[in-house]
């Protein structure tokens, strides 16, 4: 009894972090760009998970055969500062679509005028998810990004940190996530790599390989027009903490705000 | 098995070998030059917080103005005081190829300490110029991006001119760094912009009276850049293009010069005042493209009228707009531009026929005929294309209308995802370079040689 109920908590805290990473909600490693003044980047996020956790834990639903669509609004600010907004939704057989959660992202860059050899940029990130989709309901992350093109290759890295405000992990300090991602151009509109997501549990105390969260996934990019983004991917899990198979796509549109003149 | 020289290790060979040994000490003490020139390190200040490290002709950017008669020779002595291997290209003018400056033409690079001296004769009368003609690759502060840059104004034996002073205007973008464009494409952007080496409240204002008829040299010697000028409250009639006349003088609100394009226009100093000239597009001007020009005993601040559109085309200074045969006479030179992708963190090959120089082709010209570039362009990028030591006729440009007659350039502006048509007469033997203007296309391949035979 003892051993099942030490289970269900186990099972529960793996959930939770999934849902403070935000999980199979919105895959994506960031690249360091801000999006521009006067412009809004809209993203629908859509992700299914054929092989997830079939069990109820918690009251927690499982994840397996759900169908995620987040919607995600980027506003630019200025040359250095964007603000994000995400709508979390899930669907699933018996549950039907639901609303998730919403979350609200600031970030910023190093301008330009910097002339780092690197791209980078820091976001943070506050929002609410309800607990029948993840025990904490109200968390926050802050995520550094590093990004770098050369020649045909692109590199990312988003060594994430996260904290539960709300919730069963509440008194579980910093949590590390980290991602990363690496993509080789074959043409000027295609490009093809590999995306890396983990969880490795709390800073100081990292958990041990079975329980970790760890994902890789297979993904493209079709670069088909600045105004369009388009990333799809196949993830799998080998750890016993982790979703084994998602598939994922996000398509982004650019908006300019009011009409731009040649003058500007 | 022939091996191919890249312009940077051909700078590197006759730069050591010709530079020094052109001139010895006794031979420079012996005549003074009717025109000196030394390179030299030398610290822009752009305005009190924008300094730029480079080099720069006596001292100066832009460097000297030089006046010379046409058919009146010239002795001219180079000293290269930099670090660097120099060539001096004489922009605009018809000059053999060992002095044209140009290391694909074959003149010879001043090695570091080294000086040159030769002779030339001034020709055609006009408006050019004289810059770097040398490789930069990565380093945005090298070449042209470093601003080596100079004035040359061919007069007519009698020249009456119909204006009362002239000013000679300099267009030029420092600070450069490769970003990453919307195309993919990299493409260097700017930290600051000047007219004559000052930004916008930091240089001399230009000082002209009420009645005056002011002829504005303008030249563009940005490394990259396409700038279009306008002069709050006033007109520019524009007299000239590349330094010839045109058939039609037109009055316009602004001008727009490519890359390495000079206009001559007539300003009337008729709205007494202090006025901003400058680039018409906010944020360039911001960055610091502008100059007041201010009339006698104005007291007020300098006033910006800012356009709302980009209003230029070649057409309008052409000689007919009626519909004439294409000249069977010309010998048709097909040549399409590209460029080869490198990946999004890496700038492109550029392509003439698909290939990139020195693996170009070189046409073969016959003395006195009269050929024909059809320039089809099938990139993304606008291409300000020139050609040395020779005047070209603008045939046709964005891929149709009428044939366009009577506008003699040096250099033309070839819209993206268009062709224009341009028609010369080879009249200077010798090997003869064409290129895109904008130095990190030319750095990349987009070149080729003509050869007389």
């Amino acid at each position: 009894m003892v051993r099942a109920s030490l289970l269900a908590i186990w099972c529960v805290l793996m959930l939770a972090r999934v849902a403070g990473a935000q999980g199979n909600y919105e895959i994506q490693v960031y690249g360091a760009d801000t999006v521009a003044p006067k412009s809004l980047m809209v993203e629908l996020h859509s992700n299914y998970t054929p092989t997830g956790q079939t069990k109820v834990i918690g009251g927690v639903y499982p994840t397996n055969h759900q169908e995620h669509e987040t919607l995600e609004l980027t506003q630019g600010i200025n040359d250095w500062a964007e603000l994000g907004f995400y709508v979390f939704t899930s669907e699933q057989n018996g549950h039907g679509v639901q609303w998730v959660g919403d979350h609200i992202r600031p970030r910023v860059r190093a301008p330009d005028k910097w002339h780092l050899p690197v791209g980078l940029s820091l976001s943070t990130e506050v929002g609410y998810q309800r607990a029948v989709y993840s025990p904490d309901t109200w968390t926050w992350e802050i995520r550094p990004i590093v990004d770098k093109t050369m020649g045909r290759w692109y590199f990312a890295f988003n060594p994430a940190l996260e904290r539960t405000l709300h919730g069963p992990d509440v008194n579980q300090g910093l949590g590390f996530s980290p991602g990363a991602k690496v993509g080789y151009d074959f043409t000027p509109k295609i490009n093809c790599g590999f995306e890396y997501y983990a969880d490795y549990g709390r800073l100081g105390g990292f958990d041990s390989l079975h329980e970790q969260q760890q994902q890789i996934f297979a993904v493209t990019d079709l670069n088909v027009s600045p105004k369009w983004e388009i990333n799809f991917g196949v993830g799998l899990g080998p750890t016993a903490a982790t979703d084994h198979l998602i598939v994922k796509g996000i398509l982004g549109r650019h908006f300019d705000w009011g009409k731009r003149s040649a003058v500007d | 098995m022939t091996s191919r020289i890249t312009r940077r290790r051909f700078g590197q060979l006759s730069g050591l070998a010709a530079g020094a040994a052109l001139v010895s000490p006794a031979m420079r003490a012996a005549t003074a030059p009717d025109i000196a020139l030394e390179i030299a390190p030398y610290t822009l200040e752009a305005s009190p917080k924008h300094h730029f490290k480079t080099v720069a002709y006596n001292g100066q950017i832009p460097g000297p103005l030089f006046r010379m008669r046409q058919g009146q020779k010239q002795t001219v002595e180079i000293r290269n005081a930099s670090s660097e291997p120099e060539v001096v290209h004489w922009h605009g003018l018809f000059l053999p190829p060992e002095i044209d400056g140009a290391m694909e033409e074959g003149t010879p690079m001043i090695a570091p300490g080294g000086t040159v001296r030769y002779s030339m004769t001034p020709d055609p009368v006009g408006f050019r110029w004289f810059h770097t003609h040398t490789f930069a690759g990565k380093d945005l502060t090298k070449a042209q991006y470093g601003g080596l840059h100079g004035f040359v104004l061919i007069e007519p034996r009698d020249a009456p001119g119909a204006y009362d002073r002239e000013v000679f205007i300099g267009l030029h973008d420092w600070g450069g760094h490769f970003e990453g464009s919307d195309d993919g494409a990299m493409s260097p952007v700017y930290d600051v912009s000047t007219i004559n080496g000052k930004m916008l409240g930091f240089g001399d204002p230009v000082r002209v009276k009420q009645g005056e008829r002011v002829m504005m040299h303008v030249l563009n010697s940005s490394p990259t850049e396409v700038h279009w000028i306008a002069l709050a409250g006033h007109r520019f009639q524009v007299v000239a293009l590349d330094g010839n006349a045109v058939p039609q003088p037109k009055t316009v609100e602004m001008l727009r010069l490519a890359p390495a394009e000079r206009v001559s226009a007539i300003v009337e100093m008729k709205a007494p005042g202090k006025w901003v000239m400058g680039e018409v597009r906010k944020h360039i001007q911001s960055a610091g493209m502008g100059i007041v020009v201010e009339y006698a005993g104005v007291q007020e601040n300098a006033t910006w009228t800012q356009p709302e559109r980009l209003i230029w085309n070649y057409r309008q200074f052409s000689a007919s707009n009626k519909v004439l045969p294409i000249g069977d006479e010309a010998t048709r030179i097909e040549l399409t531009f590209d460029s080869k992708f490198e990946g999004h963190g890496s700038e492109e090959r550029w392509r003439i026929n698909g290939k990139s120089y020195p693996d170009t082709e070189e046409p073969a010209l016959k003395a006195g005929e009269r050929y024909r570039l059809v320039m089809k362009n099938e990139s993304m990028d606008d291409h300000p294309m020139h050609l040395h030591r020779h005047t070209f006729e603008v045939r046709q440009v964005d891929g149709g209308g009428p044939e366009m007659t009577g506008l003699r350039k040096d250099v033309v502006l070839v819209a993206a995802k268009s062709t224009a048509e341009i028609e010369f007469v080879a009249d200077h033997p010798g090997r003869t370079l064409f290129h895109c203007h904008q130095q990190d296309h030319m750095d990349r391949g987009f070149m080729m040689v003509f050869r007389y035979v």
